[in-house]
This record gives structure tokens, C-alpha cells and sequence, in this order.
């Protein structure tokens, strides 16, 4: 099979990791080296579906003893089938990066054989790739589940970031799509990294020259609506992963039906709505110092789709607001719908030299859409409606109910176009 | 309305100001000659660059305000953009009264003004460095870029140390400029686009233009396309010299 058929089967069995990020490596060049990783990360193109490209994003084989229902490369599937050599893939890798369409390297694979087997042909690429080519870009590889941990560790010093895909959200779910798989499976290569990444981190700050481990810390991807499984539970899982095992990102995919089975759910659209919303739950447990039972909790379990989470919490909470520009503390400014980590970065700056009035918000550039209902300004509301529940409540509602967009099923309206959809969504 | 012409280069704006610092009628205007365009009300002075004017300012920008605003005021410069002389020479005069506090200023105009034209120029050399393509031309990297802003020498240190074993080009089309490095420093000369066109118009010889256009399109999800996210991500003019698309 020619070089130009193997890319496309598998680049495009690849395309449903959502992880593009290629930041929070320092990795330096070499005397003799090429390439360094970037550590804001770089994107260097936007594919149709707008999602950033920023690494060479394939399977090394899509050959898989496993046969997850969810999964497009699941070995009873129909589809063809193709396997890079390492070779092969650090050829790419460096011939792309020269010509800068890539900041390096993430690489999968479906199990081939097995576990060890498959993580062995991993590290073969990257020790070639590192070693042989002197490459200091940014390398993703992903863990293979059930792999022994001398291989992990090894990989683990080359590259820059390690992930293991949950996919499923809870054991019941698992045990449905993904039988041969158990949590214990995914989340034991998990723990392992975390130790070795704090173990580095020790070692490193003894000895500066110790080499890294995973510099750019680990990910996961969760898939979202093949599953019963609510939001609450869902940010409760990434909540733990970022307290516990200290993960830099969890992705979350919109679940895609790319296989037909009774165990799936028929959906129309994949939920992007939601994915959307969850990503947003995310920031807010990241950046804004929320946690994850402020959201939600067992009673209201899943996000309203028709108002972002901050607000949502807001509305809900409204006895905390309206909070004065001027002199709330940092943490409060973050919980203000519509204001983001700069915009309170802004803030704090110019009332250090200023006292703020509403049109020096505007000038600043913060946007006053929803934030209006939550602030005052030298003690002045300037909410356009009566600072009342209900009354921010509407005001804040969206013209058309959102539930629509992942549900067509659910209220048919002819005048949503799919302009407005793209616009909700906006950037992931 | 006297207008102070200088030559384009970022001593002839700092020796404007230091003219304008010190002349009993004050510019309402400066501009590089190539941006000047001639009216009625406009009465244009040129203004001789000269050095030690020009580091008078330079220093006392650094000393008397702060090594930021120094920076602030040479990426206003880069960004090309009409009327940011102008908008710089208000700058430095707010900023010798505020000293170094003026960036907290944030709701004053002249500082605003400052911060959203910096950041045009930063956000466009963060892309730019993603969006350069290089085509392999006997071992020489060539890429043709067009930016709005003119921000070769902010993207020269990124790319001498990421490809510091190999000798590459990128030549701004708009301005006539390239920068050059030769696996040991970078510079940048002018470089019309015809002098260019010998590298403008070879083909990469490897396959790896064409693999990277099959990698382009496979890796996109159908059933989530989404042209106008595509669209505000990589703005369509930059789209002329991305060999994938």
C-alpha cells in the first residue's frame, strides 16, 4: 500500500481524538536538533470542520484485537485497514515540521496483537524520532491500556505528553460499549504517569538537568451522548481527574454514531450543544475556581443548555450579586457572567490608577451583554430590566429554546438556521 | 495643521518626537512619507532622522516610563497600521507625565488605542508562525507570506531556533522585504517579489506538499463541518500561500 492511501486511512481513523493541543512543553533545540516545542503551543492550520491542526494526528495501525461497539476501528468493522512502519512515521513527522505544517507528533494506534506489543512500536517511533533525528518538536503518544509500565516510563522520557482515553464515562457504560475493557484497565496507566510526572518533579528540583517526564503533563477524552451517563457525573469524573491525578486537559467528543448498533443510542446530530457547555463547566473548574457541585448536583444533573454554566449558577445564586466593580475581590469577579479571566485581569489593573464607571468597562473591552445584571459601578446598577430572578432570567433566555440543536425531535423550528447554530457553538 | 513626515524607520518616528517634544508648535500629525497623503489643511514638515535625537528618546522612553511601554511603542511601529504615529506620539506624551503606572490606564483613549494595535501585532505573529509554509527548493525552506503588520523580525528569533540546522527564507510580498538565515544568524534585506520569483514559482520536490493536502482533508470530521469557525480561525487572506487549502 503506497505512502499517500496509508496517511488517509490513518489520519482519518485518528480524527475522533479531539486532543490539538501542542502547549506546555519548554523542550529546547540541540546543537545538532530540530525543532522545540512551544510553550503557549501553536496551531498551524484549521481543518473544515474548524478545528485546529497543530500536530500530525494518526494511528500507527488501525489493526485491532478489540471490538468497543462506539469505536470506528473496532475489529468487527469493515473498514480498511493499513499499518505504518516507524520509519515511515518519523519521516512525516520531520518532513512536515521542516516545511512548518506541524508542531510534531501525536500518535495512536489501535491495539495491534497486544498491549505490549503495540506500546512497543510506539516507543520504536519516538526513540527513532528522538534519537536518530535529534527531533526536539512536540510529541503526544497516547498510553496503551494494559502495557507494562517499563515501556510507559520509557516512552514517557521522550515524549512530551502522555494521555489514556476514558472514553466512557462510568463502569455501567464500559461494561455496555466496551466489554473487554475495565476502568481498572484505563485508570491504573493513568495513576502510573501521575507518580512518575510528581517523581520527576522532585527529582528535577534536586538536580537540574535530570530529563523530563511528560513535561506537558497528561490528557483524556471523554465521549459524550453514547451513553446515559448525566453531566453531573461527568464534571464529577473530570473534577477528580484534575484534583487527583493532576491531568492538564480533559476533552470532551460529542459522541459521533459512526457504527449502527442496537446498544448505541440513534441520534440526528452528535450533541454538540452540550459538548459545548460541558467545555465551558470545564473552564469554569479550571480558571475560575469553581467546583463541580456548585454546578450540579444529584437533583439538577444536567446543564440547561439555554444558558452558559456561569450564568446558569449565577441566576441560581443571584443573593451573591450585584457585586461593585471597584472593590470585589478577584475570585468574585470571575463568577460575573460574561467576564473572563483578562477582562478581570483588566479590571484589576486600571481600578488600581481609576475609579471604574460603566462606559471604562465598555472602553476595556469587557463585554456587558450578562455581566450588566451582576455589577455595579460606583454603586450604580445599570442593568437594562430590574435587578429581579426572573425578570435577568428572561431577559437572558435565548429567542429560540437551544435543546433543539442536539435534538431536532425535540421542537421543530423552521427558522433555525444553521448560521445560528455555528454561531452558538463558536470556538472549542 | 502641521504634520511631521519622517522617513518610515523607527529612528525617524523617535526623532519626531524628540522634534515635536521640543518645538513650541506641536504636530497634530506625524506619519511616515510612504503613509502621508498631501490635503488643504495639512501644512507637512519633514523631519531629518537623526540618531542621537532618536536615542535621546529611545532612553528616556525606557528610563522615564518603563521598558514596557519602550516595547509597546516598537510594535505600534510594526503594525503599519494608518494614523499609528500618531497614536504613539500621544502615548509617550501621556506616558512622560504618568511615568510607568500609564499601562494601568487602560479607559484612556491614547493608551487604548496603543494596547488594541499591539495586540493586532502580536495575534498576527502567534498565527503567522503557524501559518508559514515552507516548500523545500534544494535545501533551501522558502515561503512567501503577506501580513498585515510587519512583523518578519518578531518571528525571526521563533524560526532561527526551531530550524537553526537548516537555511530557510520568508519573504513579505507586500513590503519587498525577506529575512534570510544561514544556519547561523537571520537578517532581514528588501527583497522585491520579482527577485524572489525563482523560489516563488519552484515546486517542492518531495511528496510531501501532496500528503499533507490528503492529511489536511481526512482529518476533518463530516459530520461536523463548520466553515465559519474555519473562517474566523485562518481569515481567508491569509489563505494564498497555504499550501493545504
Amino acid at each position: 500500500m503506497d505512502i499517500h492511501e496509508k496517511l488517509k486511512i490513518l489520519s482519518g481513523a485518528a480524527k475522533y481524538d479531539v486532543s490539538c493541543s501542542s502547549s506546555g512543553s519548554t523542550r529546547k533545540n540541540t546543537p545538532s536538533g530540530i525543532g522545540n516545542a512551544s510553550e503557549s503551543g501553536i496551531c498551524h492550520s484549521f481543518a473544515a470542520d474548524g478545528r485546529c491542526i497543530s500536530l500530525l494526528k494518526i494511528l500507527l495501525t488501525n489493526y485491532c484485537v478489540y471490538d468497543c461497539v462506539y469505536c470506528v476501528n473496532r475489529s468487527s468493522n469493515d473498514v480498511p485497514r493499513a499499518a505504518f512502519t516507524p520509519e515511515e512515521v518519523a519521516d512525516l513527522t520531520i518532513n512536515f515540521y521542516k516545511r512548518n505544517y506541524i508542531e510534531g507528533l501525536f500518535l495512536s494506534s489501535a491495539v495491534f496483537k497486544n498491549a505490549n506489543y503495540t506500546m512497543e512500536l510506539l516507543l520504536k517511533t519516538v526513540t527513532l524520532l528522538r534519537n536518530n533525528y535529534n527531533f526536539n518538536g512536540y510529541i503526544h503518544i497516547k498510553a496503551i491500556p494494559g502495557a507494562d509500565s517499563n515501556l510507559i516510563r520509557k516512552a514517557g522520557e521522550l515524549v512530551d505528553r502522555m494521555s489514556v482515553n476514558i472514553e466512557l464515562p462510568s463502569k455501567e457504560s464500559l461494561k455496555l460499549l466496551a466489554p473487554q475493557k475495565n476502568s481498572d484497565l484505563i485508570l491504573k496507566p493513568m495513576s502510573y504517569i501521575d507518580s512518575q510526572i510528581t517523581a520527576n518533579k522532585e527529582e528535577k528540583s534536586l538536580y537540574k538537568k535530570a530529563p523530563s517526564f511528560v513535561p506537558a503533563g497528561q490528557s483524556t477524552q471523554l465521549i459524550i451522548g453514547a451513553t446515559k451517563d448525566s453531566d453531573y457525573k461527568i464534571m464529577k469524573l473530570s473534577e477528580n481527574l484534575y484534583n487527583n491525578f493532576n491531568l492538564k486537559r480533559v476533552y470532551y467528543s460529542a459522541y459521533v454514531p459512526v457504527n449502527n448498533n442496537p446498544k448505541l443510542p440513534s441520534i440526528i446530530n452528535p450533541p454538540m450543544l452540550r459538548e459545548h457547555r460541558l467545555y465551558q463547566a470545564d473552564w469554569l473548574l479550571r480558571f475560575y475556581g469553581f467546583s463541580a457541585s456548585e454546578l450540579l448536583n444529584e437533583k439538577n444533573p444536567n446543564l440547561d443548555v439555554n444558558f452558559d454554566p456561569k450564568t446558569d449558577w449565577a441566576i441560581k445564586n443571584i443573593y451573591q450579586f450585584p457585586v461593585e466593580i471597584n472593590s470585589a475581590p478577584r475570585n468574585m469577579l470571575l463568577r460575573v457572567p460574561g467576564v473572563g479571566v483578562r477582562s478581570v485581569q483588566k479590571i484589576m489593573a486600571a481600578r488600581k490608577v481609576h475609579l471604574l464607571n460603566f462606559e471604562d468597562l465598555k472602553k476595556l473591552g469587557i463585554v456587558l451583554k450578562r455581566a450588566q445584571y451582576f455589577i455595579t459601578c460606583k454603586g450604580k446598577y445599570y442593568g437594562d430590566i430590574v435587578f429581579k430572578e426572573d425578570f435577568i432570567k428572561k431577559r437572558l433566555s435565548p429567542k429560540v429554546d437551544l435543546n433543539y440543536i442536539d435534538n431536532p425531535k425535540f421542537e421543530q423550528i423552521t427558522f433555525f438556521t444553521k448560521d445560528s447554530f455555528t454561531s452558538i457553538t463558536g470556538e472549542l | 495643521m502641521i504634520c511631521y513626515v519622517f522617513d518610515g524607520t523607527f529612528e525617524g518616528l523617535l526623532t519626531s518626537i524628540y522634534e515635536a517634544y521640543y518645538s513650541k508648535i506641536k504636530p497634530e500629525e506625524i506619519t511616515p512619507d510612504w503613509q502621508f497623503q498631501p490635503s488643504l489643511l495639512k501644512v507637512p514638515i519633514t523631519i531629518e532622522t537623526d540618531i542621537e535625537k532618536s536615542s535621546k528618546v529611545y532612553n528616556a522612553i525606557k528610563t522615564k516610563i518603563s521598558a514596557a511601554a519602550l516595547k509597546n511603542v516598537y510594535y505600534a511601529f510594526l503594525s503599519d497600521i494608518d494614523g499609528s504615529s500618531t497614536m504613539i506620539y500621544s502615548y509617550v506624551k501621556l506616558g512622560f507625565q504618568l511615568g510607568k503606572e500609564i499601562d494601568l490606564h487602560l479607559y484612556n483613549d491614547s493608551v487604548l488605542n496603543i494596547h488594541k494595535i499591539i495586540r493586532k501585532v502580536t495575534n498576527e505573529t502567534h498565527r503567522m508562525i503557524g501559518f508559514v509554509r515552507f516548500k523545500c527548493i534544494n535545501n533551501i525552506y522558502y515561503s512567501p507570506i503577506e501580513p498585515d503588520h510587519n512583523i518578519l523580525g518578531l518571528m525571526a528569533p521563533h524560526f532561527a531556533s526551531r530550524l537553526k540546522n537548516e537555511n530557510w527564507i520568508i519573504h513579505d510580498l507586500k513590503r519587498g522585504l525577506a529575512l534570510f538565515y544561514n544556519k547561523k544568524e537571520w537578517a532581514i534585506t528588501s527583497f522585491s517579489k520579482e527577485n524572489g520569483e525563482e523560489f516563488f514559482y519552484s515546486e517542492d520536490s518531495g511528496p510531501y506538499e501532496e500528503l499533507w493536502k490528503d492529511f489536511f482533508k481526512s482529518i476533518a470530521i463530516e459530520n461536523r463541518l463548520n466553515p465559519k469557525l474555519q473562517r474566523r480561525m485562518m481569515p481567508s487572506r491569509y489563505w494564498k500561500h497555504l499550501t493545504e487549502i
